[in-house]
């Protein structure tokens, strides 16, 4: 029964998707009990699913061979899959009001279901084959999503993640063949599956295989040079920002870094060699390249993505440490981020919604007229800051931690690079934060007279994103834990 | 499990953010209200009692208190020491003062709950800080202080108080960074984190990576030091102490920056171990910096026109003796730069303090205005050149007291050049300290034929803002007549550290 349970919280959410076209809703009410009902169901059901994961696999399907659409719950699946169903339905909240103020509801709401189900299809993916599949497919689904405003604007930012999207899935793809030609199993497997014996004296071919296959996921993830995308897909409506260019979307490429790194390739083969200082050289130089960039940047989505740039490298930064420590940094950051940041778009958004404000300069004495949403935001501000006590400090803390412990020199930069990229976050932040609550003394507030704070729908999730920035940053122990259990089963 | 070291934290913290609520209510809805008598009666009674719990927290005697695992393997933990207790009960003396002088003097500044909101908050962080027990929860209660103390430098709320409040901020979140950069090291590479006199560093797992320890812990050195105003991340003190109320100023130069120098001592002393650091190219480029900065805050002083602006970057001067002190790694000296700081504490917030009722009186901020006041306010005058003889050294103040451990420390410490190029430094500043500090004095006393002597009608301020300056300008003089306890109870650390 569970075995089966894997797959239907894959279809699920695609199905329920496709039915909101069909359905004669009455109202827009009816309409997002619907979709509100469907998505709680569904993450009801991934929390079941986690709780009692099948011993087995469950193959729906196959090709030839060893090649197979495979699902399976494992450790790291199942921090992915729980955190996007925890973020979906709140997401989703929000998304009804500020929908309201855009066209073609049922579009995007359809297509932000579909994306849902492919998000957990990759969470549970068994083997790279299913991974690549889900992956490919979601990149498919979030293209209507950006164009969803049909303005000229969302077609040529649309057209440029289609571009890196499908580049990206290529270098990826030369990476899923030599996996399956020189690997023992296509499946993820702890510590890598290649074979020594039928490797040789092709080390070097594949670690260069290796650098496209990384560069190839990652291109999800808005590693550098590969990061323009991510801004300019902002022209997005905030719901799709948030949760997909802040989130999901951008961890998967995260995610499948840590699959190929750690599961397929293996860490043996790849520490200490040139391999691993060209992933680390460009991980760092992206987390420094963001940061600037959104320090340049004066759009506030764009500022917000460019600090998103930044942060996904983050995770990459744990990940290519290519230590047990740096994959529960990598993941803690993976899953802190998420909040921190998927709340600050939140944030913007209101703002967005609220005012029709979109620049950083035009923030000005808004603290005043949207309390919550701007002690939110500088809650979120200061979480992405690192500052002790909220959740940014525990995962930046265990990644500095790992790099040291590594005693690789270019991962002593990287801790530099993280330090450098906190007082950047700082700036960027903060002096949005000071503009909206300390406009200057004689600052008119009758310009403002219409700003206020949203209502439920949208301070409902920043509300729960705080307590969980809280909780995480004062009481890591737990998560720690769990995470070094994931981590514990991997070989190296 | 210790109950009054958290009240000592909690109390004054809660009372702030009850105040800091009252007070967000009041900005939502856009209409603060006046300062009313009943949260003046608040306030007092507020800062009276959380005073007197931290005081007798830290009296009691070695207390410990560990609350629950923050990271992993870390936990949040409280431990009262020697140096901690020293630091509380400075901090406490001059939070009372300054608190009642606020209570007049913030009249005419405006936004008075907001104000003592932040200041009752920042009491209970500097408590925690001060009673941290390692690293971690001090970087806790660090970047709180940082985060806390912002508001009240824009607290005008003019652009160029903002702007200042960023720099402020930015300069000090570059130097925490710096200090975390450095902790992640120290974490690899010392038994633990706690603080343990005279270090706990790991030398069997250190072999072989000296070099990148070393540059750890001069990282941690250079931005703890930001916040103690020493070269290169200075500026920002002259630049947010002009635009922040007098009272604000008093409290970021009388003890703020001090947690910037413990922060130094814990690191240094609890932590790596001075043994480490003796002799590497770490504590030569430390020594070079705080005696440039010695140096060169003085001489900024001298030639600056605004008061609050001289003295400021006087605390610029002044606190690297505390750093230089600490950084020549022998007893004497160390205890000269604890003894500093005590004193330094009361007088530098006396100083402020005195600028402030200049600017609350007549509004003169420039040092030329000043001539002719010693007929208007002499009590104020007085206690003004008590200040000034103990920040430049001269006895019977307190000052002279720590600048001749400085200075002894300096030449015992047979560390080639710097043995005599310090005391010279510090001899050479304390002229220039002289040159800066007395004018104020003697145009106030001897104003000269062109300056009007008005009609002798005498304009002291009110006894809340007086008393707390003749209360500091006595304890500047108690430290030079009997400094003895005080410096029994410093070289006990001393001792403790160097053991």
């Amino acid at each position: 029964m569970n075995k089966i349970l894997m797959l239907i919280v894959v279809l699920f959410p695609i199905f329920s998707g496709v039915l909101i076209p069909m359905l004669p809703f009455r109202g827009r009410r009816a309409m997002c009990i619907f979709i509100e009902g469907c998505a709680l169901a569904e993450s009801a059901l991934v929390f079941f699913l986690l709780q009692n994961p099948p011993a087995e696999t469950l193959t729906v399907f196959r090709f030839t061979g060893n090649l197979s659409i495979t699902f399976r719950v494992d450790g790291m699946g199942a921090l992915f899959a729980g955190m996007a169903s925890f973020l979906w339905p709140l997401a989703l909240l929000y998304s009804f009001e500020y929908m309201k103020h855009e066209h073609s509801e049922k579009s995007f709401f359809l297509f932000y279901l579909i994306t849902y189900g492919i998000t957990l299809g990759i969470a549970l993916a068994e083997n790279i084959l299913t991974m690549y599949f889900f992956f490919e497919m979601l990149s498919m689904a979030t293209l209507p999503l950006i164009m969803h405003t049909r303005t000229r604007e969302a077609f040529l930012a649309s057209r440029s993640y289609l571009y890196y999207m499908l580049g990206g899935a290529a270098f990826a793809f030369i990476g899923m063949i030599f996996i399956l030609t020189y690997g023992t199993t296509s499946s993820f497997v702890p510590g890598g599956v290649l074979d020594t014996v039928k490797i040789g004296d092709k080390g070097n071919l594949l670690l260069l295989v290796y650098v496209l296959c990384f560069c190839g996921f990652s291109v999800k993830t808005a590693v550098f040079p590969f990061s323009s995308w991510l801004p300019k897909a902002g022209v997005a409506p905030t719901p799709v920002t948030a949760l997909l260019h802040a989130v999901a979307v951008v961890n998967t490429g995260a995610f499948a870094a840590m699959r190929v790194t750690y599961y397929s390739f293996g860490t043996d083969l790849l520490r200490g060699t040139w391999a691993q200082n060209v992933v680390m050289a460009l991980v760092v130089i992206t987390i420094v390249y963001g940061c600037s960039r959104a320090l340049k940047e004066t759009h506030l989505k764009r500022r917000l993505a460019w600090s998103t740039v930044s942060n996904l490298s983050y995770i990459l930064f744990g990940v290519v440490i290519m230590t047990p420590l740096g994959l529960v940094g990598g993941m803690s950051h993976m899953l802190f981020h998420s909040f921190m940041k998927i709340c600050s778009f939140f944030c913007a958004g209101a703002v967005i919604y609220k005012t029709g404000r979109n620049y950083v300069y035009e923030l000005d004495g808004l603290g005043r007229k949207m309390p919550k949403v701007f002690v939110t935001f500088t809650v979120s501000s200061l979480a992405l800051m690192g500052v002790p006590g909220l959740c940014g400090f525990v995962s930046k803390w265990n990644l500095c931690r790992a790099a040291v412990d590594s005693e690789n020199p270019l991962a002593y930069a990287g801790v530099a690079a993280l330090m450098v990229s906190a007082l950047l976050t700082a700036i960027y932040m903060l002096t949005m934060m000071i503009r909206a609550f300390f406009p200057g003394r004689d600052f008119d507030y009758g310009k403002l007279s219409e700003a206020k704070d949203p209502n439920w729908l949208m301070l409902l999730p920043l509300a729960v994103f705080v307590a969980v920035m809280f909780c995480f940053g004062l009481r890591s122990g737990p998560v720690i834990r769990f995470l070094q259990e994931i981590t514990g089963v991997v070989r190296f | 499990m210790n109950p009054w070291i958290l009240l000592s934290v909690a109390l004054p913290s809660v009372a702030g953010i009850l105040l800091l609520a009252v007070s967000f209510g009041e900005y939502i809805r856009g209409s603060e209200k006046a300062f009313t008598r009943g949260v003046q009666v608040y306030t007092a009674a507020a800062l009276a009692l959380s005073a007197s719990v931290s005081l007798y927290t830290a009296w009691q005697g070695e207390k410990e208190c560990s609350l629950f695992e923050w990271l992993d393997g870390i936990l949040v933990y409280f431990r009262i020491d020697a140096l901690g207790r020293l630091m509380v009960t400075a901090v406490s003396i001059a939070w009372l003062l300054i608190g009642f002088y606020s209570l007049a003097y913030m009249g005419h500044e405006g936004k008075e709950t907001r104000y003592f909101g932040f200041y009752l908050l920042l009491y209970g962080i500097l408590t925690g800080l001060s009673f941290s027990g390692n690293l971690v929860t001090m970087y806790f209660f660090y970047e709180l202080m940082t985060l806390v103390s912002m508001p009240l430098v824009l607290h005008s709320g003019s652009r160029e108080a903002v702007m200042a409040a960023l720099k402020y901020l930015f300069y000090s979140m570059c130097g925490a960074y710096c200090g975390l950069f450095g902790m992640v090291f120290l974490y690899r590479y010392c038994h633990t984190l706690d603080f343990t006199a005279g270090g706990a560093l790991n030398l069997a797992a250190v072999q072989g990576h000296e070099g990148i320890l070393l540059t750890a812990v001069f990282v941690m050195i250079l931005g703890f030091g930001a916040k103690a105003g020493m070269l290169p991340l200075h500026s920002w003190l002259p630049a947010a102490h002009p635009v922040a109320p007098s009272p604000a100023s008093a409290l970021l130069s009388g003890t703020i920056v001090k947690f910037g120098a413990l922060a130094v001592i814990r690191t240094v002393y609890y932590v790596v171990g001075p043994g480490f650091l003796r002799g590497t190219w770490v504590q030569y480029v430390w020594m070079v910096l705080a005696l440039l900065t010695v140096f060169m805050g003085s001489l900024l002083a001298y030639r600056e026109p605004v008061l609050k602006k001289r003295l400021a970057y006087s605390t610029v001067s002044q606190v690297s003796y505390i750093l230089f002190g600490i950084s020549l790694l022998v007893p004497d000296a160390v205890e000269g730069a604890l003894l500093h700081m005590v004193v330094h504490a009361f007088v530098k917030c006396g100083l402020f303090l005195t600028a402030g009722v200049f600017i609350y009186r007549f509004g003169y901020t420039r040092v030329d205005r000043l001539g002719g006041l010693g007929r208007k306010m002499p009590v104020t005058l007085w206690c003004y050149t008590v200040f000034a003889l103990a920040l430049t050294g001269i006895p019977p103040t307190g000052g002279f007291v720590s600048k001749w451990y400085l200075a002894e420390g300096a030449l015992q410490s047979g560390i080639p050049v710097f043995s005599w190029l310090g005391p010279v430094v510090l001899l050479v500043s304390a002229l220039l300290t002289a040159g800066y500090l007395f004018p104020v004095t003697i145009k106030g006393f001897f104003p000269g034929e062109e300056k009007d002597p008005g009609n002798g009608a005498k304009e002291e301020p009110s006894p809340l803002m007086l008393i707390p300056l003749m209360v500091l300008a006595a304890l500047a003089l108690l430290l030079g007549i009997m400094p003895n306890p005080l410096i029994r109870y410093i070289s006990q650390i001393t001792l403790e550290v160097f053991s």
